[in-house]
This record gives structure tokens, C-alpha cells and sequence, in this order.
């Protein structure tokens, strides 16, 4: 089984204090702690466990700037066979067509059966892996939580469906499937396989290599334009708590008691 | 999200511009480990660190280790953590990779071990206490003993320990009465009872191996008479398969202040007869294996008690930028005045300069003694080896006895920025305060790192490694000197470091007259000036560096982090230093009271 696994470097919410920069253009970049999407880092450990059973190889692909480079390594010391760093200036502030369409390219060049994505980025809309299906002409599945092989022609995925519940269909292969976290547990990345990375060439593919019209992506292509970051304002009848732990609990049950909410 | 355990770009800041430890891999030996390969070494300990390991931390100190009918066990959550520190293959970063080891820089590997213990450093014993157990045996064994125990160590899936102190053996191992009869196999009958021994029984390895230290039939008297063993909890084939028990009984636990995760036990050895060793390395030797294995291991006492001391420093830094208790003072007679983080609160912020100061200074002191010995492997040039190897010498009773006592007090304060919260169990800092605490006696007492640096570094090589430190420090101040910010900092360093080799001087003379005695009653405050000017060298170092980088346009965020760096290095020596002098001082007057009050007039008869 050939898998192609999309990642994504985004800014780490564990690790950092998300601010709006001045002219609420962005968010406050600098100096921001980057880690791989945690969606995708399920979706490489996915893969990595299909290969492990049926055979084939993992490959990574990140669009970004020369910084995704280490999330590309990351996975790959993590278990995945190949990286491919898609990066150009032209693809700077793609929308999320123009990374579909980037993505689309890459798939063209190899030849995979099944192509991975997170359900989301952390700081994504939640789009890619629909529109690259699309794109593609291939089925799709998102929020996809169970895996299981059939043959080399179909496999059964599972979706988590609104109340907790599971939904199984059957996709004929190649697919592109989007992957919710939970699916596993990823595993950490240990030393040895930072080392065995260490000097491994990532290729970077540039608008030329992929044969992607450099003003149909990027900022020049991107038909979704974002106007405006900000934090909304604090609305009416919403109280904060403040204190320990205990002193939020107590004030908190004593509110559900005087509002009905507790007998 | 504020961070815990250690500060990330502080930590990138000695590995990369203090130490430009990247540089390293020029050489051959660690060409693998260039710049990316090491931050992602650091970055996938960190998360390991604080994901996996941290969370088990208080469950440790809580659930403790059980003891029943010769059985330890650890608590459930310890298990899964260690089987990924395994897997991982973290337990031996700096061996060789013939054996199972990573083959990584020591300093690099000390970043990664600042975010291990710093998670839960009574769970990083385990693997810690392993990896020294296997140095022993890759430096002193035979091909067969490293073919039977090495790979295995190294890699995690048995464990290792330390067998040296009996219940009347403790700073002094020439007492130990263990005794190894030699069997006509060649093997030795291993007899005798051993206490406070880490890690000695637990359920988290299929085996346990035992270097011991015991006596041979007819031994000369004290250290002279002292051989080393390998001793497995159950004995080993040929092939490598498990045999029978080796009669290595867990006897009991001991309940302790802090690391209550680590099990310390007594082990009786060959109580019905049927405890057998292998001698490691030649009879009679035993201390001399010690030896080559203590600086390595004083080190990593010192990286456990600082690692208490920087996960108490930013949980105490973060709690006082969340906890809002009374008002600013500039704004006292104000009723209206609102309450404000008590970092605003001065002693609160001096508190926290301390800390931070120590932290600092500590961390690059650490990570330094670690780049020397990463010197003295990538060197051809004698001279040079012979120089860091000294360095390292001198500076590891620094690194153990001066880094654990301030460590100790980091921990204290972090306790105290809590209020009356850091005294209770609902928050980290006073676990971190009892962990810390062992720290100051195990590997060689406090008292006994003072001695060691005035009875046997001071003097060493003709006070060579004392003089070439000096020079280093010298070398420091000569680039502060040459820019206005850090150029008093150098001027008031230099005074101190001046002095200092006048009670080195004063102090090596003493040791080597008749007032020997009362040289040694001032080996410790001795010790501590010595730790402070070391201190005041490494943040002045720190400060040169960050007063450079500004000048040549640092990024925002970067901009604060060296302001925070010339902060420590002027708090530092503006405040402690001048308290070393005074110090100094009363090394110089050598007054002689320990020695001349009689032991009754202490009282209490």
C-alpha cells in the first residue's frame, strides 16, 4: 500500500499564548514554538501501522516554507519512508484551494492508493482534504476513526458520527481520507529515529517541479481573503469564576443550586 | 500556555550560544548530530517529558513503591512511562552504539536529561542508575560479561544499581564487611547485607544487575581491599536466557522524605548460600572503578537537584503572574486600588530574580561540565584534553555540593512564592523541596564534595585545572570589559575572582600545615565562594553574549530574553557577590572555633 500523508506545521497551542498582532492581520509570529497538526500526526501513525501489516511505504508532504522542512523530518524519524517539502515563494498565503490544488499536484507526480489528512489544522478551516478529494476525483471519508483493509482494491473506514456514534462504509482505494484524532495513539519519536533521519535530503518541489501556474495559487490565486483577526468582545451574562480550584467548584455548585440547576 | 520544568529558549540559549555546542559535530565522532538533529532531540525529549512523564510525577510521590514478601512494586503509571523511555532509547544517549547507545554529545544529552528529571527524576532513577551500572561493566568487563548484561542495560530491558553501602559502610566504603568467597568456576560466593540501594528491587525489568562491592578472603584492610562484582538479581546462561534466582533478597524499603517513587531497599546477598558474582575488573580495584565512574555521577546528583530547582522556578514565576493578592505598594494608600499579580510585589520579583539567577547560572554550569568532557572526546590535541579534563575535575564538586545546597534553597523559595499554598500537597513545590533534599547527601555528602575540592582538586596537577580555570573565568571578564553594559559586571566579577585565588592560595597552604584541621572546617564555606564566583562567571558570560546579540538586532521576543539575561548577571553581582567577599573575608581571618571548642561544650548531656 503507497500512502501519501499530508502534514502541516502550525503554531503549538500547548506551547504558546495565541496573540493578535497590532493590525489584526495575523497572529503574533514571532518567536512562536511550531509543532506538526496534531490531526496529521494521527494520520502518519495510521499510516505507519497499514504499512506495518500490509507493506508499502509512507510518504510525507508538507506546503510551507523552508521551516516545514523539520515537521517533514519529524514524521519521518517517526517511522515514514520519504518527505516532500512542497515550498515556493509563489505559495505564500494560499487559500485553502490553492493548498488543495498544490497537494493535487504532488499526488499526480507518485502514484499512492491512499491518501491521508488531518481532520483539521489547528489553524485551518477544516477544507483541504474535501477539496483535494474533489480535485482529484477520488471518494473521500472525513473524520475518519477506524481503518480496516479488505483488499488491495477497497477498505472499510469508520466515521464518528453526531451522538458518539460510528458509522463503517466501504471506499473503493485510491481515497483520500481525512483522520480524527483518537484514531490511535501516536507513537513519540525516539533517538534512534532522529538519527537515522539526521542527514536524509528532503526534496523541496517548487511551482515549476509541481507544473502549477504560480499566479494560480498563493496570494495571487487565493479567491478567500481574510479580512480581519480579532478577539470578539466579552458578551452579557457570562460570569467568570476566579480562585482555586476548590473556591471555582464551591462557587459553582452553589450557582447550579440557586439557579434550579442542582435540587 | 505557560511552560513547565525548564525554560525552552534558556535552554537553546546555552546549547547553542553559550556552549555552540552544534560545533561539535565538525568532529567525526558526533557528525550526525548537527544543529536540526540535536533541536529535535531536545524538542521530542521535551515532549516526552512533559506529556508522559510529568503526569506521573505526583502519582509517584502518592502511591509510593510497595514492599511485600521480597516484592517491589512500582506504581501502575510508571510502567507504560518507562516502556516509552525505552523504547525511546533514551537510557544511554552518550554510549557507544555498538552497545546499544546513541552515541550523542553528553551535553547534548544533559538538555534532554534537564527535561527527564525535571518531569519526575524518582522514575528517571530507574534507567539513570542503569545506564551508570553499564558503564561499568562496558569499562571494566569481560567480553562475555558485556555480551551476557550490556546490550540488555543499555537498552532498558534489564536494570542496573549500585551496591556499595552497608548499614556501618556509608561515607566510608573501607568499612564494608561484604565478603566474596572465589568458587573453582571462577566465580565468587557473594555473602552480605547492603542497604540504601536505588532501584535494587522493582517489577519493571525481568532482571536487575548488581554491581557490588565486596571484600575477597583475606583482602587487605580498607579501600585497598575492595573488589567489584557483577551480580544479577537472577542468574544469566551462556546464551543470554534467564537461570535460577541468585539469592539477591529484597528485605525491606525504606520510607523517605522525598523520591518516594524510587524504591531504596535492602538487599541481603547470598543469605542461604546461593549468591553468585563475576569479578568486574581486577581484584583489590574495586575503588578505582568507583572512581572512574564519579564524576560522571556526581554530575548527574547535581542535574537532579537542579532539575527540582528550574520545574520550581517557573512554577513559582507562573503562579505569581497568575496569583492576585493585595495591592501594588505604589498605589497602598489608594482604597480603590486593585489587587495585583504578586510578581508586582517586590519581594516577591526579588525572590524570583533569585531563583532565576540560580537557575541560570546553574544550568550553564551543568551543561558546561558536560561540553568539557564532549572536549576532551573530540581533541587530538594533549594539551587540550588535559585542560578540560581538569576543568571537569575541579568544577564537579561545584556541580554536585554547591549546585544541590542552591538548588535546594531555589526550591525553598518557589515553596515560599506559593504562600501558604506551596506548603500543602495540592501543589507541586513542596514535593519538589523533598526530592531535592537527597540530593545534598547521596553520591558523596555536601561536606565530602568540599573536601574532595580542597584535599584533591586544589592541589591536583600542581593547582593546574584551578589555574586554568581561573583563566577562563579571567577570559570572560576581558570580553566584558570590552562593551560599556557589561564592563562594571567584569570589574566587580574580576574583584571577586581576585580574591578568591587569594584564599585558594590561603586555603592550599592551610591544608598543607599543621592547621590542617582547621583548613577543612573551612572547606565548605569555602566550597561556596568558590560555587559563587563560578555562578557569577557563568551569568556573566550569559550577559556578554546577550549584550552582543542585542547590538546586532535580536527579534522582539529575544530582545526580552536577553534583557532578562544582563537582569540575572546584574542582580548576581551586584547583591551575592559582595556577600562572597565577606565571605572571603572570614576564610582569610580563619577563625578556629570548630576545632577548639571541646566536644562536651556542645552541650546536651
Amino acid at each position: 500500500m503507497e500512502i501519501l500523508v499530508c502534514v502541516k506545521r502550525v503554531p503549538d497551542t500547548a506551547e504558546n499564548e495565541i496573540e493578535v498582532n497590532s493590525d489584526g492581520t495575523d497572529i503574533e509570529r514571532d518567536d512562536l514554538v511550531y509543532s506538526v497538526n496534531e490531526w496529521d500526526n494521527y494520520a502518519v501513525e495510521e499510516a505507519i501501522q497499514i504499512k506495518d501489516n500490509v507493506g508499502g511505504s509512507v510518504t510525507v508532504v508538507s506546503v510551507g516554507d523552508e521551516e516545514s522542512e523539520e515537521v517533514v523530518r519529524r514524521e519521518m524519524a517517526m517511522g515514514a519512508d520519504n518527505g516532500i517539502l512542497l515550498s515556493d515563494d509563489a505559495f505564500e498565503g494560499s487559500d485553502g484551494k490553492g493548498v488543495a490544488s498544490l497537494l493535487k499536484a504532488a499526488v499526480e507526480k507518485g502514484k499512492y492508493d491512499l491518501i491521508l489528512t488531518g481532520a483539521q489544522a489547528d489553524d485551518g478551516a477544516a477544507q483541504v482534504g474535501g477539496m483535494l478529494a474533489a480535485m482529484l476525483d477520488l471518494p473521500y471519508a472525513s473524520l475518519v476513526n477506524k481503518i480496516e483493509m479488505i483488499d488491495d482494491q477497497k477498505i472499510k473506514v469508520g466515521r464518528e458520527i453526531e451522538g458518539g456514534n460510528q458509522e463503517m462504509n466501504e471506499i473503493d482505494l485510491p481515497c483520500v481520507l481525512s483522520i480524527q484524532t483518537g484514531i490511535n495513539e501516536p507513537r513519540y519519536v525516539g533517538i534512534r529515529g532522529i538519527r537515522k533521519v539526521a542527514s536524509v535530503e528532503i526534496p523541496v518541489h517548487g511551482a515549476g517541479d509541481l507544473g502549477v501556474a504560480a499566479d494560480s495559487v498563493g496570494d495571487a490565486g487565493a479567491k478567500v481573503k481574510r479580512l480581519d483577526y480579532f478577539m470578539p468582545e466579552l458578551g452579557e451574562g457570562a460570569e467568570m469564576l476566579e480562585g482555586s480550584t476548590e473556591e471555582i467548584v464551591e462557587k459553582l455548585i452553589e450557582l447550579l443550586k440557586a439557579k434550579g440547576g442542582l435540587k | 500556555m505557560a511552560q513547565s520544568i525548564a525554560d525552552r529558549r534558556d535552554v537553546d540559549f546555552v546549547l547553542h550560544e553559550q556552549l555552540e555546542v552544534a560545533k561539535l559535530s565538525e568532529h567525526e565522532k558526533f557528525a550526525e548530530f548537527n544543529r536540526k538533529t540535536m533541536d529535535l532531540i531536545v524538542k521530542e525529549a521535551r515532549n516526552l517529558a512533559i506529556k508522559e512523564i510529568l503526569p506521573t510525577r505526583e502519582i509517584g510521590d502518592k502511591e509510593g513503591t510497595r514492599f511485600d514478601s521480597g516484592k517491589v512494586t512500582v506504581p501502575e503509571a510508571f510502567h507504560k512511562v518507562y516502556d516509552l523511555f525505552k523504547e525511546g532509547e533514551w537510557v544511554a544517549m552518550t554510549e557507544d552504539p555498538e552497545w546499544g547507545g546513541q552515541g550523542m554529545p553528553r551535553s547534548l544529552a544533559l538538555a534532554a536529561g534537564d527535561y527527564f528529571n525535571g518531569a519526575n527524576y524518582a522514575l528517571m532513577m530507574y534507567p539513570g542508575l542503569t545506564h551508570g551500572a553499564g558503564k561499568l561493566v562496558e569499562a571494566f568487563g569481560t567480553d562475555q560479561q558485556k555480551t551476557l548484561f550490556l546490550k540488555k542495560m543499555y537498552t532498558g530491558e534489564w536494570t542496573g544499581t549500585m551496591l556499595l553501602t552497608e548499614p556501618e559502610a556509608g561515607s566510608d566504603v573501607g568499612a564494608l564487611t561484604t565478603s566474596a568467597v572465589k568458587n573453582d568456576d571462577g566465580t565468587y560466593s557473594i555473602t552480605g547485607n547492603k542497604i540504601f540501594i536505588s532501584a535494587g528491587e522493582h517489577d519493571m525489568a525481568e532482571n536487575i544487575v548488581h554491581p557490588v562491592l565486596a571484600r575477597i578472603e583475606d583482602a587487605p584492610e580498607g579501600t585497598k581491599g575492595i573488589s567489584l562484582f557483577l551480580v544479577p538479581k537472577f542468574r544469566v546462561s551462556d546464551d543470554g536466557s534467564l537461570g535460577e534466582f541468585n539469592d539477591v533478597v529484597c528485605t525491606g524499603i525504606e520510607e523517605k522524605m522525598g523520591i518516594h517513587g524510587n524504591s531504596t531497599c535492602s538487599l541481603s546477598l547470598g543469605g542461604k548460600g546461593g549468591c553468585v558474582g563475576t569479578l568486574l575488573g581486577e581484584e583489590n580495584k574495586g575503588m578505582r572503578a568507583m572512581f572512574l565512574m564519579m564524576n560522571e555521577a556526581r554530575l548527574l546528583v547535581g542535574l537532579q537537584g537542579f532539575a527540582c530547582a528550574t520545574a520550581s522556578y517557573l512554577n513559582a514565576v507562573n503562579y505569581a503572574r497568575e496569583r492576585v493578592q493585595g495591592k501594588n505598594l505604589a498605589s497602598f494608600m489608594d482604597k480603590n486600588a486593585p489587587a495585583v499579580p504578586i510578581i508586582q510585589h517586590p519581594d516577591v520579583r526579588r525572590q524570583l530574580l533569585t531563583m532565576k539567577a540560580y537557575v541560570e547560572g546553574m544550568r550553564s554550569l551543568l551543561y558546561y561540565v558536560a561540553y568539557c568532557d564532549d572536549v576532551v572526546d573530540t581533541t587530538d590535541d594533549e594539551n587540550i584534553k588535559e585542560k578540560y579534563h581538569g576543568l571537569v575535575e575541579v568544577l564537579i564538586p561545584i556541580a554536585k555540593g554547591y549546585v544541590t545546597d542552591r538548588a535546594y534553597d531555589v526550591c525553598n523559595m518557589g515553596m515560599q512564592v506559593y504562600g501558604g499554598y506551596g506548603y500543602i500537597k495540592e501543589y507541586p513545590q513542596e514535593q519538589l523541596v523533598r526530592d531535592c533534599r537527597i540530593t545534598m547527601i547521596y553520591e558523596g555528602t555536601n561536606g565530602i564534595q568540599a573536601m574532595d575540592l580542597l584535599g584533591r582538586k586544589l592541589g591536583m596537577n600542581e593547582g593546574r585545572p584551578v589555574m586554568d580555570l581561573m583563566g577562563e573565568i579571567q577570559n570572560i571578564i576581558a570580553q566584558a570589559g570590552e562593551k560599556a553594559e557589561t564592563k562594571e559586571l567584569g570589574g566587580k566579577l574580576e574583584e571577586a575572582l581576585n580574591k578568591l585565588g587569594e584564599v585558594a592560595m590561603h586555603m592550599g597552604t592551610m591544608a598543607m600545615s599543621p592547621k590542617a584541621l582547621d583548613a577543612f572546617a573551612l572547606a565548605y564555606p569555602f566550597m561556596e565562594v568558590t560555587g559563587d564566583v563560578v555562578m557569577g562567571w557563568m551569568l556573566l558570560w550569559r550577559a556578554v553574549i546577550a549584550a552582543r546579540k542585542m547590538d546586532n538586532g535580536a527579534k522582539k521576543k529575544d530582545i526580552t530574553f536577553y534583557a532578562g539575561q544582563m537582569k540575572s548577571a546584574e542582580f548576581f553581582i551586584h547583591n551575592i557577590l559582595p556577600v562572597t567577599l565577606g565571605r572571603m573575608n572570614a576564610i582569610l581571618a580563619g577563625n578556629d572555633a570548630v576545632n577548639t571548642i571541646s566536644e562536651d561544650a556542645f552541650g546536651g548531656k
